[in-house]
């Protein structure tokens, strides 16, 4: 695994541990020794393609399955137990159906008071989810005469239920339209710092706008992890694109000693990677680097903070997702 | 004072599972099937036992007009044997209690199979027949209808991965107790209501029908007949926490109906082997071996009987956790 945080969170700060995961379907192996830390507090984001192992990995930090070796460790009372866990960690399963014939009311009363949560309690815990998920006024239908993305919000409003001090939502925003889609993410993002909240999704843009750490799965491993800044470089590396007229390299090294600055001629594009330090932060590093360029008559046509999380992963080589030979792919998990 | 300051408890989770269960099947309307696939059952055959008991009520009007033998044949209707047995006096103003008191008619050599001693035997004989008759149909229907119907409980879970959102809450023994404890509640209710129908179609047809003598013996033999569903609903709910869909766990739930039936087949047909001691104590892990106890007359018979059943149940139920327990939803 590429960690590029410096620190992984020690015991104590993480929300969620896997260490040595492996789990086959058959021949088909789904994890292959996946380690994965997950700071208490953080937005956390789970990358990958699909068959990469996200919704396995949720399922056996979820007890769901069993893995077949390897540990996991959720708040630090070990594997999931619905006695030690209980309204602590909550999840959004991915293509779980809910009781078609109940009522939206009477599926989340049944699952809050399962949580723990007293007669008197759920009455008002229900009314403050369906006004979160915009629900409220299907409050009496049944379950089976929702849409399949009102469905994802009852989905969703459940795992928020109570208090949880964990929640993990696969594919949270999967058949929303943008406007339920934006409003979810909103919501999660809300929440940081709040709870530990887990997201998988194949959609690179909303986890780099929701979420504040990331892990990138593929083939059952994590292939890099860390914080979202980190990985995509946004407080490392500047990029700036020029126009047509000088290149004022020199210049500008001359003005930013120890930065390591690469020019590429064909993308126009000059790449500049520094450490932040105490008192100068990536916005003064960029305005150091702008100002030498400008004097020396660099024509800018933009500049950008790192790279996108896509870019990032579509650029990892080759050799960063471990090579196997078994074979290793989807499974229903 | 609130359950809540004790905080989740496994009974309280057991209780709101069944509740949910029960529930569900009310709004999805499977409980108003299953009801009906009982009563109309339960309809057929008392409907056919009564008319046989109407023509007991004939036969005591003009016994030597009517006569039914052994086989329920008529004298001097093709197939009919010489000297068939003839109704025993029946209790005054009840004509149709001579089906039972009548020592040769069918459904005495039937009800009087099951039991040997004359304490017993006097005990039946103050039954209302139409009780007796639906004790019996319980006793071999019954079984079959709990392996169709309530095997897919927890399957049905598994298949829509609806089991996900509750293992997050409360443990799989909760789930899988409180599931089956719902589909108990909802066949001790339809058993309950397919002996009243039974009763109800006797009152509409027999004109020496007792309420009184049928609900007695109905409160008598409703609880023998739901202890003795107990096991089965303890083998169906096995298989349907070890299936991974609603018709599998059907399928399987049949198979170890079958599987029931041979054992304590076996263990008639093996009685004088060397074998005998291990079909014995096979025999012994199914319920059939325990239906000829519940025709007993003192509770003190039938009671530990009845409690033997509700363990063999719940040993089923503990088996099939043992293996829930570790499998993956």
């Amino acid at each position: 695994m590429s960690v590029i945080a410096a620190d992984p969170p020690s015991p104590s700060d993480a929300a969620l541990r896997l260490s040595a995961v492996h789990k086959n379907y058959g021949r088909i192996r789904a994890l292959d020794g996946l380690d994965l830390v997950v700071p208490r507090g953080s937005v956390f984001g789970l990358v990958g393609p699909n068959g990469a192992g996200k919704t396995t990995t949720f399922s056996i930090a979820c007890g769901w399955l069993r893995a077949d070796r390897g540990e996991v460790d959720l708040l630090d009372g070990g594997a999931f137990d619905p006695a030690r866990h209980r309204g602590r960690v909550t999840a959004l399963p991915q293509d779980s159906a809910l009781g078609r014939d109940m009522t939206v009311v009477d599926q989340l009363t049944y699952l809050g008071r399962l949580q723990g949560l007293d007669r008197r309690a759920i009455r008002g815990e229900v009314a403050r989810i369906l006004d979160l998920v915009q629900l409220t006024d299907r409050a009496g239908d049944r379950v089976r005469t929702l849409s399949h993305g009102m469905l994802r919000r009852v989905g969703i409003g459940q795992a928020f239920l109570g208090d949880p001090e964990l929640v993990l939502l696969d594919e949270p925003t999967n058949g929303l339209d943008p406007r339920q889609a934006h409003s979810i993410r909103e919501f999660v993002a809300a929440q940081r710092g709040t709870r530990t909240i887990v997201i998988s999704s194949h959609n690179l843009h909303e986890i780099e706008t929701v979420c504040d750490h990331v892990a990138l799965i593929d083939r059952g491993r994590v292939v890099m992890a860390g914080p979202i800044s980190v990985v995509t470089g946004r407080d490392g590396e500047i990029r700036i694109m020029l126009a047509d007229g000088p290149v004022p390299l020199a210049e500008m090294r001359a003005a930013l000693p120890g930065e390591r600055a690469e020019w590429d001629e064909a993308t126009r594009t000059l790449t500049l990677r520094f450490q932040e330090k105490p008192g100068r932060a990536a916005e003064d590093v960029t305005g150091v680097a702008l100002r030498a360029l400008l004097d020396a008559g660099a024509r800018i046509s933009s500049v950008a903070r790192g790279q996108s999380l896509e870019r990032r992963y579509l650029d990892l080589p080759a050799a960063a997702v471990p090579p196997s030979g078994a074979e290793v792919g989807a499974h229903p998990a | 004072m609130s359950l809540a300051m004790f905080g989740p408890t496994p009974a309280r989770d057991i209780g709101l599972v069944a509740g949910f269960e029960l529930r569900e099947m009310l709004r999805s309307r499977r409980a108003i099937a299953v009801l009906a696939l009982y009563l109309l059952a339960a309809a057929f055959f008392a409907y056919l036992f009564v008319s046989v008991l109407e023509r007991v009520q004939e036969a005591a009007k003009n016994p030597a007009a009517f006569l039914i033998n052994a086989r329920g044949e008529a004298p001097g209707r093709p197939g009919a044997r010489r000297g068939g047995p003839v109704f025993a006096p029946a209790p005054p103003g009840k004509p149709s209690q001579g089906i039972l008191t009548s020592r040769g008619s069918p459904f005495n050599a039937l009800i009087f199979s099951q039991v040997a001693e004359p304490e017993a035997r006097d005990f039946l004989e103050k039954q209302s027949p139409v009780v007796l008759f639906f004790t019996l149909t319980s006793f071999i229907f019954v079984p079959l209808l709990i392996m169709i119907t309530a095997a897919e409980t927890v399957a049905q879970e598994h298949q829509s991965r609806g089991a996900r959102f509750v293992a997050m809450r409360t443990g799989r023994s909760e789930f899988a107790l409180g599931k089956t404890l719902g589909q108990g509640a909802l066949l001790g209710v339809v058993t309950l209501m397919s002996g009243v129908t039974g009763l109800a179609i006797a009152a509409w047809k027999l004109s020496d029908f007792s309420w009184g003598t049928g609900l007695e013996s109905l409160v008598i033999f409703w609880p023998r007949v739901a202890a003795y569903c107990l096991p089965f609903l303890g083998v169906a709910a096995f298989c349907s926490m070890n299936s991974a869909s609603a018709m599998s766990a059907r399928v399987f739930s049949l198979l170890g109906l079958t599987a029931l039936w041979l054992a304590h087949h076996a263990a008639e047909l093996y009685a004088d082997s060397a074998f005998a001691p291990f079909f014995n104590t096979l025999d012994f892990l199914t319920p059939y071996a325990h239906q000829d106890d519940l025709w007993r007359a003192s509770w003190s018979a039938v009671g530990p009987q009845m409690l033997l059943l509700a363990g063999l149940a719940l040993g089923y139920v503990c088996v099939g956790l043992l293996f829930y327990r570790r499998r993956d939803l």
